[in-house]
């Protein structure tokens, strides 16, 4: 977290982690459809030419002041492939908190699964316990056929017991709840 | 090494804002450069002077940071000990300076083509040895989040995203 005293300003980084196709773009991309411009910038997508995350989604949003001081939220994507572990690393830096998107279809718990391992060692060598980060899951893509059950997917994923959301972000079910939880673990930190 | 490790906050008294501000408003005068920012490696800009308007500072940060970012990973496998010390890219219209300050900051400066490189490089280079020296100096001031985010801050603040997210009425 940045504080601003000039301005009076405090800016929160939020990072949406997870395997690749599981929705994590899909978020951003639905926040930004739905609230007032007045309250985010563009969504800055740098996309491979198949239109996969390269790098990163960036989406800014603020809200008016409170007390006088001003807060903003810096929403990243990570993207999701297994080759960008390296710009994952990266995009991590300094996060305040994290959704970690699950696929909930049956056949991507391996790859759910992976993820998580790879969150957990990423925010080791970056100095931060996942322990220590306020995080939750997000179980998306809830109105599949092929969607596990909450409870299965609870007790094969969530060995932290931290707090989860089910979510279809394409129609925007679970997503506004999603990042109103991240933001209320940072506060309540 | 200045700064914090990643995943802390950076918190600065108002009188670090000060002389921060005055470092960049001389860097911006004597280089001629349209933009100069004093960012975080965690992709917020501490603090800018500019003589352009409607520029968003806060996305140019972001990818900034991020660009410098991605070059110390190709520093890392190139077997570089430490992330490059600056980056530059050139346009026809503006050019990107990228400073190194203490691997936990970063100098953003825009200029046009009318300025020359070098002298861009030497000022920056001088600014970001007085950041570093102040960033060493103040270290830790932490302490200011718990009085910044009070509880009522917290609550109204839960009202307002509520509100802004149609979460409740």
């Amino acid at each position: 977290m940045h504080i601003d005293h000039q301005k009076n300003e405090i800016v929160f980084k939020i990072v949406y982690y997870g395997p690749g196709l599981s929705g994590k773009t899909t978020n951003l991309e639905y926040v930004h459809s739905q609230l007032d411009p007045g309250l985010c910038g563009d969504l800055i997508s740098l996309k491979t030419s198949e239109g996969r995350t390269l790098f990163f989604d960036f989406l800014h949003l603020e809200l008016g002041r409170i007390q006088g001081k001003k807060p903003r939220f810096h929403l990243y994507t990570t993207a999701g492939q297994a080759r960008y572990a390296a710009s994952r690393q990266v995009v991590l830096q300094g996060t305040d908190s994290l959704v970690f998107v699950v696929d909930s279809q049956r056949g991507r718990l391996a790859d759910n699964f992976a993820s998580l391992k790879e969150l957990q060692n990423r925010l080791t060598q970056n100095g931060v316990a996942i322990t220590q980060l306020p995080w939750l899951i997000q179980y998306n893509k809830r109105d599949l056929p092929m969607a596990e059950d909450v409870a299965v997917l609870e007790r094969k994923l969530n060995i932290w017991e931290v707090p989860y959301i089910e979510a279809i972000a394409v129609t925007g079910r679970g997503v506004f709840l999603t990042l109103r939880k991240a933001i209320e673990l940072i506060i309540k930190k | 090494m200045s700064g914090q490790p990643n995943g802390n906050s950076v918190i600065l008294s108002e009188k670090s804002y000060q002389e921060i501000n005055t470092y960049l408003g001389d860097l911006l005068q004597k280089s001629r450069a349209s933009l100069c920012v004093f960012a975080d490696m965690n992709g917020y800009p501490v603090s800018y002077k500019t003589t352009r308007t409607a520029l968003n500072v806060d996305t140019l940060t972001a990818l900034a940071v991020n660009d410098f970012s991605a070059t110390a990973e190709i520093a890392k496998i190139l077997g570089e000990t430490q992330r490059f010390r600056y980056l530059y890219h050139e346009g026809i219209k503006q050019n990107l300076y990228l400073c190194n300050i203490g691997n936990h900051y970063l100098l953003i400066v825009i200029f046009g083509p009318h300025v020359n490189l070098g002298m861009i490089r030497m000022l920056s280079q001088h600014v970001a040895g007085k950041l570093d020296a102040l960033l060493n100096r103040i270290r830790d001031e932490k302490d200011k989040v718990a009085k910044y985010m009070d509880v009522e801050f917290r609550t109204l603040l839960g009202q307002e995203l509520d509100k802004a997210f149609g979460l409740k009425n």
